[in-house]
Protein backbone atom coordinates (compact mmCIF):
# COMPACT_ATOMS: atom_id res chain seq x y z
CA UNK A 1 0.00 0.00 0.00
CA UNK A 2 1.42 3.27 -1.10
CA UNK A 3 0.96 6.25 1.81
CA UNK A 4 -0.62 9.45 0.48
CA UNK A 5 -0.73 11.37 3.25
CA UNK A 6 1.49 11.66 6.65
CA UNK A 7 0.32 12.77 9.50
CA UNK A 8 2.53 14.50 11.89
CA UNK A 9 3.01 15.36 15.56
CA UNK A 10 4.73 18.29 16.43
CA UNK A 11 6.07 18.33 19.67
CA UNK A 12 9.41 16.86 19.74
CA UNK A 13 8.57 15.14 16.47
CA UNK A 14 8.12 17.68 13.55
CA UNK A 15 9.26 20.43 16.08
CA UNK A 16 12.61 20.07 17.83
CA UNK A 17 10.91 20.94 21.05
CA UNK A 18 7.67 21.32 22.63
CA UNK A 19 5.61 24.43 21.74
CA UNK A 20 4.18 25.63 24.27
CA UNK A 21 6.87 25.38 26.57
CA UNK A 22 8.49 28.64 24.74
CA UNK A 23 5.74 30.57 23.38
CA UNK A 24 8.64 33.59 22.96
CA UNK A 25 10.50 31.75 21.02
CA UNK A 26 8.88 28.21 19.56
CA UNK A 27 11.05 25.59 18.44
CA UNK A 28 12.43 25.29 14.91
CA UNK A 29 11.99 22.44 12.89
CA UNK A 30 13.02 19.38 13.44
CA UNK A 31 16.04 18.78 10.54
CA UNK A 32 16.02 15.36 10.31
CA UNK A 33 11.68 15.00 10.02
CA UNK A 34 11.83 18.42 7.92
CA UNK A 35 14.11 16.97 5.30
CA UNK A 36 11.87 13.42 5.61
CA UNK A 37 8.56 15.72 4.83
CA UNK A 38 10.30 17.79 1.81
CA UNK A 39 11.60 14.67 0.35
CA UNK A 40 7.92 12.88 0.36
CA UNK A 41 6.01 16.30 -0.50
CA UNK A 42 8.24 15.82 -3.53
CA UNK A 43 7.26 12.86 -4.39
CA UNK A 44 3.69 14.32 -4.00
CA UNK A 45 2.82 13.02 -0.54
CA UNK A 46 0.44 15.21 1.05
CA UNK A 47 1.24 16.37 4.82
CA UNK A 48 -1.59 16.85 8.12
CA UNK A 49 -0.70 17.65 11.62
CA UNK A 50 -2.32 15.74 14.49
CA UNK A 51 -1.02 18.02 17.67
CA UNK A 52 -1.98 18.59 21.46
CA UNK A 53 -1.75 21.85 20.78
CA UNK A 54 -3.69 25.15 20.20
CA UNK A 55 -4.55 25.51 16.29
CA UNK A 56 -1.80 28.46 16.06
CA UNK A 57 0.87 25.59 16.39
CA UNK A 58 0.16 24.09 12.56
CA UNK A 59 0.40 27.61 11.47
CA UNK A 60 3.73 28.72 13.35
CA UNK A 61 4.51 24.89 11.63
CA UNK A 62 3.73 25.20 8.47
CA UNK A 63 5.24 29.08 8.35
CA UNK A 64 8.80 27.38 9.42
CA UNK A 65 8.84 24.69 7.85
CA UNK A 66 7.16 25.99 4.28
CA UNK A 67 4.61 22.66 4.20
CA UNK A 68 0.93 22.94 2.98
CA UNK A 69 -0.96 21.02 5.44
CA UNK A 70 -3.83 19.44 3.88
CA UNK A 71 -5.31 19.45 7.31
CA UNK A 72 -4.37 20.00 11.09
CA UNK A 73 -6.03 19.02 14.38
CA UNK A 74 -5.29 20.68 17.12
CA UNK A 75 -6.49 19.85 20.15
CA UNK A 76 -6.93 17.52 23.62
CA UNK A 77 -8.59 14.59 22.55
CA UNK A 78 -7.43 11.23 21.24
CA UNK A 79 -5.09 11.53 18.59
CA UNK A 80 -7.23 8.01 16.51
CA UNK A 81 -9.89 10.54 16.26
CA UNK A 82 -7.90 13.03 14.86
CA UNK A 83 -6.54 10.80 12.79
CA UNK A 84 -10.09 9.08 11.71
CA UNK A 85 -11.27 13.10 10.93
CA UNK A 86 -8.24 13.48 8.81
CA UNK A 87 -8.70 10.62 6.90
CA UNK A 88 -12.81 11.82 6.61
CA UNK A 89 -11.48 15.08 5.62
CA UNK A 90 -9.30 14.26 2.80
CA UNK A 91 -11.29 11.23 1.67
CA UNK A 92 -8.68 8.96 1.57
CA UNK A 93 -8.46 5.48 3.16
CA UNK A 94 -6.95 4.96 6.41
CA UNK A 95 -4.57 2.44 4.97
CA UNK A 96 -3.10 5.45 2.97
CA UNK A 97 -2.02 7.20 5.92
CA UNK A 98 1.05 7.28 7.79
CA UNK A 99 1.51 8.39 11.80
CA UNK A 100 4.53 10.18 13.06
CA UNK A 101 4.71 10.74 16.96
CA UNK A 102 7.61 10.45 19.10
CA UNK A 103 5.38 9.62 22.12
CA UNK A 104 4.76 5.58 22.56
CA UNK A 105 1.45 6.09 23.69
CA UNK A 106 -0.14 8.03 21.17
CA UNK A 107 1.58 5.57 19.11
CA UNK A 108 0.14 2.64 20.86
CA UNK A 109 -3.20 4.37 20.75
CA UNK A 110 -3.69 5.07 16.73
CA UNK A 111 -2.35 1.61 16.42
CA UNK A 112 -5.15 0.16 18.24
CA UNK A 113 -7.58 2.52 17.11
CA UNK A 114 -6.69 2.36 13.37
CA UNK A 115 -4.91 -0.40 12.42
CA UNK A 116 -4.64 0.24 9.10
CA UNK A 117 -2.18 3.60 9.66
CA UNK A 118 1.26 2.71 9.06
CA UNK A 119 2.47 4.21 12.89
CA UNK A 120 6.14 5.11 12.69
CA UNK A 121 8.36 6.89 15.48
CA UNK A 122 10.68 9.99 14.39
CA UNK A 123 13.58 6.98 14.07
CA UNK A 124 11.31 5.06 11.67
CA UNK A 125 10.22 8.04 9.58
CA UNK A 126 13.70 9.25 8.72
CA UNK A 127 13.93 5.55 8.17
CA UNK A 128 10.89 4.99 5.77
CA UNK A 129 11.12 7.84 3.26
CA UNK A 130 13.20 4.74 1.28
CA UNK A 131 10.61 2.04 2.30
CA UNK A 132 8.40 0.87 -0.52
CA UNK A 133 5.15 2.20 1.00
CA UNK A 134 6.81 5.83 0.62
CA UNK A 135 8.55 5.30 -2.75
CA UNK A 136 6.32 5.14 -6.14
CA UNK A 137 9.52 4.51 -8.02
CA UNK A 138 12.06 1.98 -7.72
CA UNK A 139 13.16 1.41 -4.02
CA UNK A 140 16.96 0.26 -3.32
CA UNK A 141 17.53 -3.59 -1.14
CA UNK A 142 18.13 -1.84 1.43
CA UNK A 143 15.10 -0.04 1.71
CA UNK A 144 13.13 -3.27 0.76
CA UNK A 145 14.35 -4.86 3.51
CA UNK A 146 13.20 -2.04 6.18
CA UNK A 147 10.28 -2.02 4.56
CA UNK A 148 9.74 -5.74 5.11
CA UNK A 149 10.97 -4.92 8.85
CA UNK A 150 7.99 -2.94 9.15
CA UNK A 151 5.37 -5.16 8.02
CA UNK A 152 7.02 -8.16 10.52
CA UNK A 153 6.66 -6.24 13.48
CA UNK A 154 2.92 -5.78 12.43
CA UNK A 155 2.24 -9.40 11.81
CA UNK A 156 4.21 -9.77 15.38
CA UNK A 157 2.22 -7.17 17.19
CA UNK A 158 -1.33 -8.80 15.67
CA UNK A 159 0.28 -12.30 16.52
CA UNK A 160 0.59 -10.83 20.53
CA UNK A 161 -2.64 -9.20 20.25
CA UNK A 162 -4.46 -13.29 20.00
CA UNK A 163 -1.85 -14.95 22.14
CA UNK A 164 -3.27 -16.10 24.79
CA UNK A 165 -0.17 -16.14 27.47
CA UNK A 166 2.35 -14.17 29.63
CA UNK A 167 5.08 -12.24 28.05
CA UNK A 168 8.49 -14.97 28.25
CA UNK A 169 6.06 -17.43 26.53
CA UNK A 170 4.94 -15.14 23.47
CA UNK A 171 8.96 -14.56 22.70
CA UNK A 172 9.33 -17.91 23.20
CA UNK A 173 6.55 -18.75 20.73
CA UNK A 174 8.39 -16.05 18.58
CA UNK A 175 11.31 -17.96 18.28
CA UNK A 176 13.20 -15.10 19.70
CA UNK A 177 17.22 -14.97 19.93
CA UNK A 178 18.91 -12.23 21.84
CA UNK A 179 22.53 -12.37 20.88
CA UNK A 180 24.88 -10.67 23.10
CA UNK A 181 28.55 -9.96 22.22
CA UNK A 182 32.11 -7.47 22.24
CA UNK A 183 31.79 -5.20 20.03
CA UNK A 184 34.13 -5.01 17.28
CA UNK A 185 35.10 -1.47 14.94
CA UNK A 186 32.72 -2.70 12.50
CA UNK A 187 29.78 -2.16 14.96
CA UNK A 188 30.96 1.51 14.97
CA UNK A 189 28.46 3.42 13.09
CA UNK A 190 25.66 1.16 13.85
CA UNK A 191 26.81 2.08 17.77
CA UNK A 192 27.18 6.15 16.88
CA UNK A 193 23.51 5.86 14.89
CA UNK A 194 21.80 4.49 17.90
CA UNK A 195 23.52 7.09 20.22
CA UNK A 196 22.10 10.01 18.47
CA UNK A 197 18.63 8.14 17.53
CA UNK A 198 17.54 6.46 20.55
CA UNK A 199 15.54 8.53 23.38
CA UNK A 200 13.18 5.95 25.48
CA UNK A 201 16.18 3.95 26.38
CA UNK A 202 19.50 5.66 26.49
CA UNK A 203 21.12 6.88 29.79
CA UNK A 204 22.87 9.79 29.49
CA UNK A 205 20.93 11.26 25.86
CA UNK A 206 24.19 12.21 24.36
CA UNK A 207 25.84 10.97 20.88
CA UNK A 208 28.11 9.54 21.01
CA UNK A 209 31.45 10.54 18.01
CA UNK A 210 32.64 7.51 15.88
CA UNK A 211 36.02 8.22 17.03
CA UNK A 212 35.54 7.91 20.51
CA UNK A 213 33.21 5.07 20.11
CA UNK A 214 36.47 3.51 17.89
CA UNK A 215 38.62 4.18 20.95
CA UNK A 216 36.41 2.73 23.63
CA UNK A 217 36.17 -0.47 21.43
CA UNK A 218 40.03 -0.67 21.80
CA UNK A 219 39.93 -0.02 24.97
CA UNK A 220 41.32 -2.84 28.00
CA UNK A 221 39.33 -0.84 30.66
CA UNK A 222 36.25 -0.58 28.41
CA UNK A 223 34.12 -3.42 27.48
CA UNK A 224 31.71 -2.09 24.38
CA UNK A 225 28.86 -4.53 24.37
CA UNK A 226 26.18 -5.08 21.18
CA UNK A 227 22.89 -6.65 21.40
CA UNK A 228 21.44 -8.01 17.94
CA UNK A 229 18.01 -9.70 17.91
CA UNK A 230 16.13 -11.74 15.44
CA UNK A 231 12.69 -13.94 15.32
CA UNK A 232 10.90 -15.91 13.29
CA UNK A 233 9.25 -13.20 11.93
CA UNK A 234 11.93 -10.72 10.76
CA UNK A 235 16.07 -10.12 12.15
CA UNK A 236 16.17 -6.72 13.27
CA UNK A 237 19.64 -6.87 13.62
CA UNK A 238 21.98 -4.28 16.10
CA UNK A 239 19.08 -2.77 18.62
CA UNK A 240 21.25 -1.60 21.43
CA UNK A 241 24.52 -1.70 23.50
CA UNK A 242 26.18 -1.07 26.28
CA UNK A 243 29.77 1.02 27.48
CA UNK A 244 30.97 0.28 30.57
CA UNK A 245 33.72 1.43 32.97
CA UNK A 246 36.07 -1.15 34.20
CA UNK A 247 38.09 1.10 36.30
CA UNK A 248 40.12 -0.72 39.08
CA UNK A 249 37.81 -1.30 41.71
CA UNK A 250 34.99 -3.30 42.84
CA UNK A 251 32.68 -1.41 40.80
CA UNK A 252 31.33 -1.83 37.42
CA UNK A 253 29.53 1.48 36.11
CA UNK A 254 27.37 1.55 32.75
CA UNK A 255 28.73 4.51 31.58
CA UNK A 256 25.67 4.14 28.48
CA UNK A 257 23.40 1.93 27.96
CA UNK A 258 21.01 2.38 24.54
CA UNK A 259 18.46 0.21 22.88
CA UNK A 260 16.11 1.16 20.03
CA UNK A 261 12.44 1.25 21.30
CA UNK A 262 11.81 -0.82 17.78
CA UNK A 263 12.88 -3.57 20.42
CA UNK A 264 10.63 -2.58 23.29
CA UNK A 265 8.94 -5.16 24.78
CA UNK A 266 11.28 -8.04 23.85
CA UNK A 267 12.80 -8.86 26.85
CA UNK A 268 16.28 -7.08 25.20
CA UNK A 269 17.11 -4.47 27.72
CA UNK A 270 16.35 -6.75 30.40
CA UNK A 271 18.59 -9.40 29.10
CA UNK A 272 21.21 -7.22 28.66
CA UNK A 273 21.22 -6.23 31.62
CA UNK A 274 21.06 -9.93 33.44
CA UNK A 275 24.21 -9.94 31.31
CA UNK A 276 25.57 -7.30 32.55
CA UNK A 277 25.63 -8.25 35.93
CA UNK A 278 26.29 -11.54 35.55
CA UNK A 279 29.42 -10.23 33.45
CA UNK A 280 30.18 -7.93 36.33
CA UNK A 281 30.03 -10.74 38.54
CA UNK A 282 32.68 -13.15 36.71
CA UNK A 283 35.01 -10.07 36.71
CA UNK A 284 35.01 -10.22 40.45
CA UNK A 285 32.75 -6.99 40.74
CA UNK A 286 30.17 -6.31 43.14
CA UNK A 287 28.37 -3.76 42.12
CA UNK A 288 26.86 -2.82 38.82
CA UNK A 289 25.67 1.13 38.44
CA UNK A 290 23.94 2.71 35.75
CA UNK A 291 24.07 6.49 36.16
CA UNK A 292 21.17 7.50 34.49
CA UNK A 293 19.69 11.48 33.15
CA UNK A 294 15.90 11.03 34.98
CA UNK A 295 13.83 12.35 32.10
CA UNK A 296 9.91 12.19 31.41
CA UNK A 297 11.53 11.03 28.03
CA UNK A 298 13.29 8.08 29.19
CA UNK A 299 10.78 6.48 31.61
CA UNK A 300 10.58 3.17 29.95
CA UNK A 301 14.42 2.73 30.63
CA UNK A 302 13.87 3.49 34.63
CA UNK A 303 10.75 0.64 33.97
CA UNK A 304 13.49 -1.68 32.66
CA UNK A 305 15.92 -1.01 35.56
CA UNK A 306 13.58 -1.34 37.96
CA UNK A 307 12.39 -4.14 36.82
CA UNK A 308 15.61 -5.99 36.57
CA UNK A 309 16.25 -4.84 40.55
CA UNK A 310 17.94 -1.99 40.31
CA UNK A 311 17.71 0.98 42.66
CA UNK A 312 18.65 4.47 42.87
CA UNK A 313 20.83 5.72 45.12
CA UNK A 314 21.17 9.31 44.42
CA UNK A 315 20.00 11.85 42.38
CA UNK A 316 21.57 15.06 40.42
CA UNK A 317 21.36 18.75 40.58
CA UNK A 318 17.21 19.51 39.06
CA UNK A 319 19.06 21.22 35.82
CA UNK A 320 20.55 17.96 35.14
CA UNK A 321 18.80 15.24 37.06
CA UNK A 322 20.99 12.12 37.16
CA UNK A 323 20.37 9.29 39.70
CA UNK A 324 23.00 5.86 39.92
CA UNK A 325 21.06 2.89 39.61
CA UNK A 326 22.87 0.26 41.02
CA UNK A 327 22.70 -3.10 42.03
CA UNK A 328 24.86 -6.08 44.22
CA UNK A 329 25.98 -8.66 41.80
CA UNK A 330 28.35 -10.92 43.97
CA UNK A 331 26.46 -14.02 44.88
CA UNK A 332 23.43 -14.66 43.28
CA UNK A 333 23.61 -13.35 39.75
CA UNK A 334 20.29 -13.17 37.87
CA UNK A 335 19.41 -15.88 35.24
CA UNK A 336 19.61 -15.24 31.59
CA UNK A 337 16.75 -16.37 29.95
CA UNK A 338 17.04 -19.61 27.39
CA UNK A 339 16.44 -17.23 24.26
CA UNK A 340 20.01 -15.36 25.05
CA UNK A 341 22.67 -16.16 23.37
CA UNK A 342 26.00 -14.60 24.55
CA UNK A 343 29.94 -14.97 24.22
CA UNK A 344 32.33 -14.93 27.05
CA UNK A 345 31.16 -13.97 30.20
CA UNK A 346 27.63 -13.95 29.89
CA UNK B 1 -11.26 11.60 40.18
CA UNK B 2 -11.55 12.27 43.84
CA UNK B 3 -12.77 10.13 46.68
CA UNK B 4 -11.67 7.38 45.51
CA UNK B 5 -10.95 4.79 47.71
CA UNK B 6 -7.73 2.15 47.55
CA UNK B 7 -10.22 -0.45 46.96
CA UNK B 8 -11.97 1.41 43.95
CA UNK B 9 -8.46 2.41 42.53
CA UNK B 10 -7.35 -0.90 42.67
CA UNK B 11 -10.37 -2.76 40.47
CA UNK B 12 -9.90 0.09 38.00
CA UNK B 13 -6.03 -0.40 37.94
CA UNK B 14 -7.15 -4.41 37.09
CA UNK B 15 -8.87 -3.01 33.93
CA UNK B 16 -5.97 -0.67 32.71
CA UNK B 17 -3.41 -3.18 33.55
CA UNK B 18 -5.71 -5.82 31.17
CA UNK B 19 -5.62 -3.49 28.55
CA UNK B 20 -1.78 -2.29 28.52
CA UNK B 21 -0.69 -5.73 28.70
CA UNK B 22 -3.26 -7.00 26.18
CA UNK B 23 -3.99 -10.17 28.65
CA UNK B 24 -7.46 -10.71 30.24
CA UNK B 25 -6.54 -13.43 32.34
CA UNK B 26 -4.82 -10.93 34.92
CA UNK B 27 -7.90 -9.71 35.88
CA UNK B 28 -8.15 -12.02 37.86
CA UNK B 29 -4.46 -11.22 39.50
CA UNK B 30 -4.59 -10.71 43.58
CA UNK B 31 -3.86 -7.26 45.34
CA UNK B 32 -0.58 -8.01 46.61
CA UNK B 33 0.63 -9.96 43.13
CA UNK B 34 4.41 -8.67 42.44
CA UNK B 35 4.19 -6.82 38.75
CA UNK B 36 7.71 -7.56 38.16
CA UNK B 37 8.87 -10.42 37.56
CA UNK B 38 7.60 -14.35 37.47
CA UNK B 39 3.35 -14.03 36.05
CA UNK B 40 2.71 -10.36 35.53
CA UNK B 41 6.42 -9.52 34.08
CA UNK B 42 5.57 -6.15 33.59
CA UNK B 43 8.19 -4.62 31.69
CA UNK B 44 9.03 -1.24 29.77
CA UNK B 45 6.34 -1.30 27.43
CA UNK B 46 3.22 -2.35 29.04
CA UNK B 47 4.76 -0.36 32.11
CA UNK B 48 4.56 2.67 30.22
CA UNK B 49 1.01 2.21 29.16
CA UNK B 50 -0.13 1.70 32.47
CA UNK B 51 1.53 4.79 34.00
CA UNK B 52 -0.19 6.78 31.28
CA UNK B 53 -3.52 5.79 31.58
CA UNK B 54 -2.85 5.95 35.31
CA UNK B 55 -1.83 9.80 34.80
CA UNK B 56 -4.83 10.22 31.98
CA UNK B 57 -7.58 8.61 34.89
CA UNK B 58 -5.93 10.18 37.81
CA UNK B 59 -4.06 12.54 37.27
CA UNK B 60 -1.12 11.48 38.90
CA UNK B 61 2.30 10.91 37.96
CA UNK B 62 3.78 8.15 39.35
CA UNK B 63 6.95 8.05 37.41
CA UNK B 64 7.94 11.94 38.52
CA UNK B 65 7.37 11.03 41.81
CA UNK B 66 8.58 7.80 42.72
CA UNK B 67 12.21 8.08 41.32
CA UNK B 68 12.82 3.18 41.75
CA UNK B 69 8.70 3.23 40.84
CA UNK B 70 8.44 1.33 44.13
CA UNK B 71 4.34 2.31 43.86
CA UNK B 72 4.55 -0.05 40.68
CA UNK B 73 5.21 -3.16 43.15
CA UNK B 74 1.73 -4.85 43.45
CA UNK B 75 -1.97 -3.32 42.88
CA UNK B 76 -2.28 -2.74 46.10
CA UNK B 77 1.12 -0.25 46.10
CA UNK B 78 0.29 1.74 43.35
CA UNK B 79 -3.85 1.95 44.16
CA UNK B 80 -2.19 3.12 47.79
CA UNK B 81 -0.23 5.64 45.95
CA UNK B 82 -3.28 7.28 44.16
CA UNK B 83 -5.28 7.19 46.87
CA UNK B 84 -3.00 9.29 49.02
CA UNK B 85 -3.05 11.52 45.75
CA UNK B 86 -6.47 11.83 45.19
CA UNK B 87 -8.35 11.98 48.12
Amino acid sequence: MIVKCVIWDLDNTLLSGVYLESPDRPPAADPAMLAAASTLRDRGIIHAVASRNPPEAAAYAARITGLDFAAAECGWGRKSDAVRRIVADLDIAADAVAFVDDDLFERAEVSFAVPEALVLSPEDMADAVAWPEFSPGPVTAEARRRGEMYAQRRLRLQEARSFAGSRDEFLRYCGTEVTIEPATAADVPRLHELSVRTRQFNTTGQAVPEAELRELVASPAHQVTTVRLRDRFGDDGLVGGSVVSRGAGRDWTVTLLMMSCRAMGRGVIEALLAWLARSADRSGATTLSVPCLVSPRNMPLRLALAGSGFRAAESGPPDRPVAVFGRPVSGSPPELPGWVMASGAG
Amino acid sequence: MSGATAPEVTGELRDILVRATGREELGGIGDQTPLFGDGVGLDSLTGTLLLREVHRRFGVDVAGEDLNLDALSTLATLAAFIAERTT
